[in-house]
């Protein structure tokens, strides 16, 4: 989005440079008469493109919602150009342009730092930005915003490239108008690069590329429009052999890596396999027997059949369930929410353990109707009242689309406007809703009628358009919803299955093919393409199979790479050369950290022994301390970003010295206690301690470690020595501790 | 412009470098040193940046204070809103408390009194939503949409570099956390949190250095045996994940083990007539710890004054079911007067009035115009059940907050409200003002600071307001 803090003022100065050398078209241009002094000055396009490129509409400036900055509001990034004419000319009490002496026009005064300005220096009085706007002025601000010819299309040139590291790429914006003009406005255009760790792009359009390998893409704006340059950058080392191609995934990463020439890291061992595929696909460490097994099974498709497995078993459909309960906002705001809540996140959860195909569980959510207990997925419109923030939750779910900025103008990089929203939102609008008896909760039902939004700026009713897409009409007695699903559903819907696609892809690669992973635009182009192309497809031709698309994801080489880097991968973060490892999310960890000691947490009205990863909704953050320090969410907003896996302060303090982890520790049923009186060698002892930890063997030095810890005589802070129990218990918490605080432990990796 | 894909989290506030200093000033420096040592240490690094450091503390008054009875007395308004309270005069000339405040008068030129706070929420969650966090929201919801300014601080002070002070950024004593927190910047940023009454001899502070010998002992042991099994090939870390692992890992450490963080909250340390002026109870000790902790560097400290000091529903909600508001006034104002003027001579007494701004503050006032209803239960400050009381209600349309240290130019009053202490009338002050200035002192750029919520939207943390002019230094 737009600048983050302030407006990048260091920048002015570079930008005063560029323009100043490369002052084109507006004066002499290609579609220009040949005469700066005679060509009339368009208001449209050529003084709002100065104030984009100034920065005067950012959204931290002019176009600040609600009034502007100083009571000077502009149209944010110029998208509607008549409210900048009359916002310039007319208000101000005719203050902002001066005909008689345009340099004492307010708006070039404070631009030029000439008067106090909150936004600093814009524009030199030097400029040529300067020159067009002053030149307008002294014309008698001629205003064209219904006659001047329309921006038709912005190409960037070059589209692609290839860009060894540290290489550098001037880009050009061609502009081309309805009237068949053609411009150059690589200097009035906005460059962004998607990747600033990649790549940089200067205010004239030369881009920079730094040192890691991959793929970036450069975003030019000019007047609304957008377009994308895409950049590969090859590390060029030597491929080698690549591991064997078990799918159309390993044939798509495997084809980026070659090109971009950067080696993979080798399959992962069997162990490393076994805990991460577990961890990602059932939230759950195997059991010291299912590792005992996997590692002594000598055929050839294990690999497959533990997915399998672990697909068929309830623990996948919990742990899913956990995922999309929270970004459905399966949340208690009150205790009576309890019921539906059960009622809602049971119904995900079958959904999932039944495989229900996904385009049949959005269309039971989006079209869902009657009472909670009825039908659960009603407790969706409980949860999601308004049909602004439904329309907003599900285009970004279920489309990757982010549309809340549409509601009150033009998206800035993308090509939804107001109208959009508004007629997406349509086909909620005959959303009905009764009391059903019980508090808080409505019955939701089709209400008969005709379904139109309307546009809160242009007052139009605008009728159901699925983003820019026609939907046949809509018969009063038909429910829009329904048509939007069967929009969604569509082979050709170029939305609905890509974002599932990423966000699957993201579940288990920590890094979505498009980042955010919620967020597809043309501006924001995959990492790579035909991957993901690839993926789409899948999904698709499965008929929407989730635990089919899991199964392909799961199987490739590319997901079971090692995490370790070799010489050549080690910067790649975003091509899947070598798995990039990831803390637990709360649930799964404090369920592993249960497994270890040998214990369980319990929940409030819950049987005992249910794990955090079946937990239904947030309210259990409240009694469990573990879970909200760890960052499970609150089912507060759409975005999986809301659920924290960084590290902080209050987790350190928590794993050292919380009561929860200390009774575990202690706890006369746990793990360590039983490790205290158990007969066997120590040795043996040590050894189940790795295999439930990690699903595998100490190593020799780590096995030493361990029994030199237990064989070290104990004394108090008194000086006097324990006594063997005690020092054995003592000694198996400490042990436990500090396996279960590395970092082997608390990452999937 | 910044890079359209960095929604969300926010950057790991810790680099390479954090911990090497960290482990310089926080062990081998910082733990050598006496406490007084450390002062001589502070003093003699004055014009230092870190000496420099700005902090703020917020006292809370949870429920609302009628202002009309404390800081904006109305003595003329008639028998329906007037209290029984007398004004008395105060070191300020033409600024008058009630009789309840004898001690803040006797130092009133040391503190600026807002008498013009207005917001627009009368419930107590959006009320102090919109306080501290600027949500224009009237309706009261369960959970805020905005971080408050507390997590906002701490985020944004995490930017400018590594922490090098053991204590964290943040500490909460029994903190105003009902109705805020960091909404979208995640408990990372949520404070270290003390609670319990610092003035029990049971007090002690959770995760702050170990007095078990045999405790510490055994996590030194754990942590060298983790030490030597924390074996995972770290080459993958290039994010630098497991790095900041370590960072927050041997900060809590130090906070646990390090007899210098214990010696910052220990209050036993402070003089006993020190303790004394303070007042020996939950809130004078809550504001003495408060300063200390300012003292040994935390930047952002907040504390309620809440519990049975506040009468028979432990806050300062004065309906008539709740309290006789009078009685309740009463009952609460010698221990809030002595509390608060102590903390404000202290701050200045102890040099720290440029650096640490002092802010105490409700959610809103009271109405001024007093109702009468039956009790609902008797107690503290509060007549047996059924009998009829006086209380003042919510009052957000003008209310006060007082102000000190910050470098401000103390000693006068800001604002004022019309004859019945109803609405505020003279230089109308609200939420994004006070955030605006709380910022300003931190040196926090209000006006052009966007953070990202959950849905990339860069939101202002000031949408509207500015600094009080006479509220900066």
């Amino acid at each position: 989005m737009l600048s983050e803090t302030s407006h990048s003022r260091q920048s002015v100065a570079h930008w005063f440079r560029v323009v100043c050398l490369a002052f084109s078209w507006s004066l002499v241009g290609p579609a220009g008469s040949t005469h700066a002094a005679e060509r009339p000055i368009s208001f449209a396009n050529d003084v709002v493109p100065v104030l984009t490129k100034s920065g005067c509409n950012m959204g931290t400036c002019h176009a600040k919602a609600g009034g502007g900055r100083n009571g000077f509001q502009l149209s944010l990034l110029g998208f509607e150009p008549d409210e900048d004419f009359e916002h310039i000319v007319l208000e101000g009490r005719g203050r902002r342009v001066s005909f008689g002496n345009p340099d004492q026009s307010l708006l070039l005064l404070k631009a030029a730092g000439q008067l106090p300005h909150g936004g600093g220096l814009r524009l030199a009085k030097s400029s040529p930005g300067y020159g067009v706007i002053r030149e307008w002025i002294r014309q008698g601000t001629p205003v064209d915003v219904v006659t001047s010819p329309k921006l038709v299309s912005l190409e960037i040139e070059p589209k692609k490239g290839l860009l060894r590291v540290r290489a550098s790429q001037q880009l050009k914006a061609i502009a081309r108008y309805s009237d068949g003009s053609v411009r150059d406005v690589t200097d009035t255009a906005l460059f962004e690069s998607n990747d600033k760790a990649m790549a940089d792009v200067s205010e004239g359009g030369l881009v920079k590329v730094f040192d890691l390998p991959g793929k970036v893409s450069v975003m030019v704006r000019y007047q609304g429009r957008v377009a994308v340059f895409n950049a590969a950058i090859p590390l060029g080392a030597a491929v080698g052999t690549l591991p064997p191609v078990k799918n159309f995934v390993d044939t798509a990463v495997f084809a980026n890596l070659k090109e971009l020439g950067i080696p993979p890291s080798p399959v992962c061992d069997d162990a490393t396999f076994l805990r991460r595929v577990s961890l990602d696909i059932a939230g759950r460490l195997p059991t010291e027997a299912e590792a005992k097994a996997f590692l002594a099974d000598t055929s050839a498709d294990k690999r497959d059949k533990w997915i399998d497995e672990l697909l068929r078993s309830p623990d996948y459909a919990d742990f899913f369930a956990s995922k999309w309960t929270a970004v459905l906002k399966n949340r208690r705001d009150d205790a009576s929410d309890i019921v539906s809540n059960f009622a809602f996140h049971a119904w995900v959860r079958d959904s999932l353990l039944a495989n229900k195909p996904y385009d049949q569980f959005v269309r039971e959510l989006l079209g869902a109707t009657g009472t909670v207990i009825g039908n659960p997925p009603v407790a969706w419109y409980k949860r999601v009242k308004q049909p602004k923030d439904q329309i907003e939750d599900v285009a970004q779910l279920f489309l990757g689309v982010r549309m809340q900025c549409a509601q009150c103008h033009h998206h800035p990089f993308e090509r939804w406007s107001q109208d959009d929203y508004y007629s997406l939102a349509a086909f909620f609008a005959q959303v009905g809703r009764k009391p059903s008896g019980t508090r808080d909760e409505d019955l939701i039902f089709h209400k008969r009628g005709t379904a139109t939004a309307t546009n809160i700026k242009t007052r139009e009713a605008l009728k159901p358009m699925a983003l820019g897409d026609e939907v046949p009409a809509i018969s009063p007695d038909e429910d829009p919803r329904l048509r939007l699903a069967d929009w969604m559903r569509s082979p050709k819907n170029p939305f609905f299955a890509k974002v599932l696609v990423n966000r699957y892809w993201k579940h288990f690669f920590q890094r979505g093919l498009i980042e955010p992973e919620d967020d597809i635009r043309d501006s924001n182009p995959p990492s790579n393409p035909d991957l993901l192309a690839a993926l789409e497809k899948h999904f698709i031709d499965s008929r929407f199979d989730l635990k089919e698309l899991v199964r392909a994801i799961t199987r490739s080489n590319a997901y079971q790479l090692s995490a370790t880097p070799n010489k050549d991968n080690v910067s790649d973060r975003q091509n899947y050369s070598r798995y990039y490892p990831r803390r637990l999310p709360a649930e799964v960890m404090l369920d592993a950290i249960d497994q270890l000691a040998g214990t369980q947490t319990d929940f409030p009205n819950l049987p005992p022994g249910t794990r955090a990863v079946a937990l239904p909704d947030n309210s259990y953050n409240r009694s469990s301390p573990f879970l909200r320090v760890f960052g499970r969410p609150e089912g507060e907003s759409v975005c999986e970003c809301e659920r924290v896996q960084s590290s902080n302060l209050a987790q350190s303090l928590h794993m050292i010295n919380a009561s929860d982890i200390r009774s575990k520790l202690a706890s006369p049923n746990g793990r360590a206690e039983r490790l205290a009186v158990d007969t066997r060698p120590a040795g043996e002892r040590v050894k189940e301690l790795y295999r439930v930890a990690f699903a595998r063997e100490p190593r020799p030095d780590e096995l030493k470690a361990a029994l030199d810890y237990l064989t070290e005589p104990r004394v108090n802070a008194a000086g006097q020595k324990l006594d063997a129990p005690r020092a054995a218990r003592e000694n198996f918490r400490d042990l436990i501790w500090a396996i279960m605080t590395t970092k082997e432990f608390l990452f999937n990796h | 412009m910044t890079a359209p894909n960095t929604n969300c989290r926010g950057p790991v506030p810790f680099s390479a470098t954090g911990r090497r200093a960290f482990l310089q000033t926080g062990l081998a420096g910082f733990a050598s040193l006496s406490l007084p040592g450390i002062l001589k240490l502070r003093s003699h690094a004055a014009s230092s940046a870190e000496a420099e450091k700005k902090a703020v503390i917020m006292v809370w008054q949870p429920g609302g204070l009628s202002h009309i009875d404390s800081y904006d007395p109305k003595p003329d308004s008639g028998s329906e809103y007037a209290g029984p309270f007398k004004p008395i005069a105060t070191k300020v000339p033409g600024l008058r408390f009630t009789e309840l405040l004898p001690r803040q008068a006797a130092i009133a030129d040391k503190m600026v009194v807002l008498r013009s706070m207005r917001q627009s929420a009368g419930g107590h969650p959006a009320g102090s939503m919109q306080l501290l966090s600027g949500d224009p929201d009237t309706r009261d919801k369960p959970k805020p949409k905005y971080p408050d300014w507390m997590a906002v601080s701490n985020y944004m002070l995490a930017q400018r570099g590594p922490r090098k002070n053991p204590l964290p950024s943040y500490v909460g004593i029994n903190p105003p956390l009902e109705y805020n927190g960091p909404a979208y910047l995640g408990d990372t940023y949520s404070p270290f949190v003390v609670s319990g009454n610092p003035n029990a001899p049971t007090f002690s502070v959770p995760n702050i250095g170990l007095t078990d010998a045999d405790e510490v002992a055994r996590l030194g042991r754990r942590a060298s045996l983790r030490q030597k099994i924390d074996t995972l090939d770290r080459s993958f870390d290039h994010a630098r994940e497991l790095g900041a692992l370590d960072e927050f890992e041997s900060q809590a450490m130090g906070l646990l083990t390090s007899p210098q963080t214990k010696v910052a909250f220990d209050l036993n340390r402070e003089p006993s007539r020190v303790r004394d002026r303070y007042g020996r109870n939950a809130w004078g000790q809550q504001l003495l710890l408060a300063r200390r902790l300012v003292e040994a560097g935390v930047d952002v400290l907040t504390t309620s004054l809440s519990g049975p000091l506040c009468g028979r529903v432990n806050n300062w909600d004065d309906h008539a079911v709740n309290h006789n508001v009078f009685e309740a006034m009463k009952f609460r104002a010698q221990v809030y007067d002595q509390a608060v003027s102590a903390l404000i001579e202290d701050i200045y007494a102890r040099g720290l009035d440029k650096r640490v701004l002092v802010v105490v503050t409700g959610e809103f006032g009271r109405t001024p115009k007093i109702s009468y209803a039956a009790s609902t239960g008797g107690g503290d400050a509060s007549a047996p059940a059924g009998t009829s009381q006086p209380g003042r209600d919510h009052w957000p349309r003008g209310f006060s907050n007082i102000w000190a240290g910050g470098g401000i130019n103390a000693g006068r009053f800001v604002g004022a409200t019309d004859k019945r202490g109803e609405d505020a009338i003279e230089r109308v002050s609200g939420p994004g003002d006070f955030l605006a200035t709380i910022y300003h002192h931190l040196g926090i750029d209000y006006g052009t600071t966007f953070i990202k919520d959950f849905n990339g939207r860069p939101t202002p943390i000031v949408d509207h307001g500015k600094a009080i002019p006479e509220l900066i230094g």
